[in-house]
């Protein structure tokens, strides 16, 4: 039996497109939750921000990459708005964010008009992908995959940067990042914001390939986001930042695969659709609390060593 | 130089814990000139060089280093004057970059970031060349994560990295504090090597009666929150541990308390 007798073609690409899709909702996780160490949980209200942004502009006729554009800036405001709120105003950060996160539920339901828009028949940016003769099976993939690749490129550029590298040690040491003349609370700022932009420009994506825009589809998508960061960092162990951050997409669709293999067959191994959601908790918390498990046992061990 | 006039800093005020760390102090530190702090624990040393930082907020006086009035600016707009190593080991370099990295983060002191790559192949060489005389094989290890280096390594890369950008002012917190006998002597050896060399005007807060008057050209003592001595080359260069302590017992009327401060 091979991993193909445990999927088939479409259960397999929809997860490689999934993957892609949230992969950008990992690296936006990535940048909050391990280089600004801000729990940030506005990503389930960007989320489905982003892709009713995109819906509201591409059903009133604009050029689908210009609205992913602006579903990036969208997101991106959604997330000075919790930066305001924790930093401006000193609001506990997971607190803040949920407040946003809320906030932008009825946001999102005024911007759609609707809770729920339809985007079949519509020009996204795909149709040009299908126009050369690709079955949407690989031209979706191909679209999203072109826009992570982009993505991934030039993040890896901005944290190289100067400025970049600050970014990155706002969340270790602000001290002593203030001590070397850098504003960390502007760093934060960006930070939010930019994590809030791709987690936005996720949603446009996942609008655009799926067919529709939903106020609720924004549910869980911190835990998808942190299963990317988690699970890169597990399989792919590395100093180097263009490792990592490819590392958050990878993480992303290796989780999309491992549940599409579950699905098709939670019926052999006595589980139903529903328990994955348990599974996918099961998989965050372990893969969190492993580096404490490992770091105890290496403590026993060391302390066992010096005693005999 | 830095001057400060009447400084007051109270923590936590109008509260049950409130604490008047500072009282009044008065001190001015011409250009070039090394002065070394101490006293025992609460007399107000770290407290003195977190207001000449930024990091705590003066409730009286002023402050200005380089001719330039400071009291009330933030940490990072100081920055650009006055670089500093802290006792903290750890808190002066970011664990999860590089050597190299947090090389370039402190090149970058009080300039403008922009998006440019950070470490590139002229910057790397600086690094190297300022690495070298430190000789801990440190400028062969600039990939490494800083966060692998043991406690002195990183004091070590921590000085190095205060005199990468232009400025004139070195503020030193105990940083030798934390370390073990034989590190400690190195990186003091270290500062006093970089002090010379850059002609930096330096505060170092320490613990050590005995380090305070070897190194320098300045050492004063404070107490409670003010200055209580004041001794400076040639007077100081002859003075022992003992002196220093008949000089203090005289001006105060009363002895030191402070095994720590004694033993050190």
């Amino acid at each position: 039996m091979t991993f193909f007798n445990l999927i088939n073609a479409y259960a397999f690409w929809g997860a490689i497109e999934l993957g892609l899709i949230f992969g950008l909702v990992g690296l936006g996780v990535f940048l909050t939750f391990r280089a600004l160490d801000f729990p940030d949980l506005t990503v389930d209200g960007g989320f489905p921000l982003g892709a009713g942004v995109a819906a509201v502009l591409i059903l009133g006729g604009w050029n689908p990459w210009l609205a992913c554009l602006a579903a990036l800036g969208a997101g991106a405001l959604a997330g000075l708005a919790t930066g305001v709120l924790a930093i401006r105003f000193g609001v506990l950060h997971i607190l803040a964010s949920i407040l946003t996160m809320i906030a932008l539920f009825s946001i999102n339901i005024r911007v759609m008009g609707a809770p729920n828009l339809s985007l079949l028949g519509q020009e996204t940016i795909v149709t040009p992908f299908a126009q050369m003769g690709l079955s949407g099976l690989y031209a979706r993939p191909l679209a999203v995959g072109l826009v992570v690749l982009l993505v991934t490129g030039l993040l890896t550029l901005l944290f190289v940067s100067d400025f970049g590298l600050a970014l990155r040690a706002t969340g270790v040491n602000a001290r002593m990042l203030r001590a070397q003349g850098a504003d960390s609370r502007a760093y934060t700022y960006f930070g939010l914001a930019l994590s809030n932009g791709l987690v936005a420009l996720a949603g446009a994506l996942f609008a655009q390939t799926s067919g529709f825009a939903d106020v609720t589809s924004g549910a869980g998508t911190i835990v998808f986001g942190l299963a990317a960061v988690v699970l890169g960092e597990t399989f792919f162990r590395s100093g180097r930042i263009w490792v990592v951050l490819t590392a958050c997409v990878l993480g992303s669709i290796i989780y999309r695969l491992a549940l599409a293999v579950a699905m098709q067959n939670l019926g052999s191994v006595g589980l139903q659709a529903s328990d994955l959601n348990l599974i996918t908790a099961l998989i965050v918390a372990a893969a969190l609390i492993a580096p404490k498990i490992r770091a105890e046992m290496r403590q026993r061990a060391a302390r066992k060593g010096a005693a005999s | 130089m830095i001057s400060v006039e009447n400084l007051h800093v109270v923590f936590n005020p109008g509260t049950a814990i409130e604490n008047h760390a500072l009282r009044g102090v008065s001190l001015t530190i011409p250009t070039g000139a090394f002065v070394t702090v101490i006293g025992s624990n609460g007399a107000g040393k770290s407290t003195l060089l977190g207001a000449l930082s930024g990091e705590a907020a003066p409730t009286q006086g002023r402050i200005r280093i380089e001719d330039q009035e400071v009291t009330f600016q933030p940490v990072h707009k100081r920055a650009k004057l006055a670089a500093r190593v802290f006792q903290d080991p750890l808190a002066g370099t970011c664990a999860t970059l590089s050597i190299e990295e947090n090389m370039a983060l402190a090149l970058k002191r009080g300039g403008r970031r922009g998006f440019g790559k950070a470490v590139r192949e002229e910057r790397r060489a600086l690094f190297r060349e300022r690495l070298k005389p430190l000789g801990l094989g440190l400028e062969n290890r600039l990939g490494d994560r800083i966060g692998l280096l043991s406690g002195g390594q990183r004091q070590a890369v921590s000085l190095v990295m205060a005199t990468l950008a232009p400025s004139r002012i070195l503020l030193l917190d105990e940083h030798t504090a934390a370390l073990d006998p034989r590190m400690a002597k190195f990186v003091l050896e270290l500062t006093r090597d970089v002090v010379a060399q850059y002609g930096l005007t330096t505060l170092m807060v320490t613990h050590s009666m005995a380090d305070a008057l070897a190194h320098g050209s300045r050492t004063i003592m404070l107490h409670q929150g003010r200055i209580a001595l004041d001794v400076a080359d040639p007077e100081r260069q002859s003075m022992t541990i003992g002196d220093l302590l008949e000089m203090f017992s005289k001006v105060r009327g009363e002895e030191i308390r402070d095994d720590k401060l004694l033993l050190s």
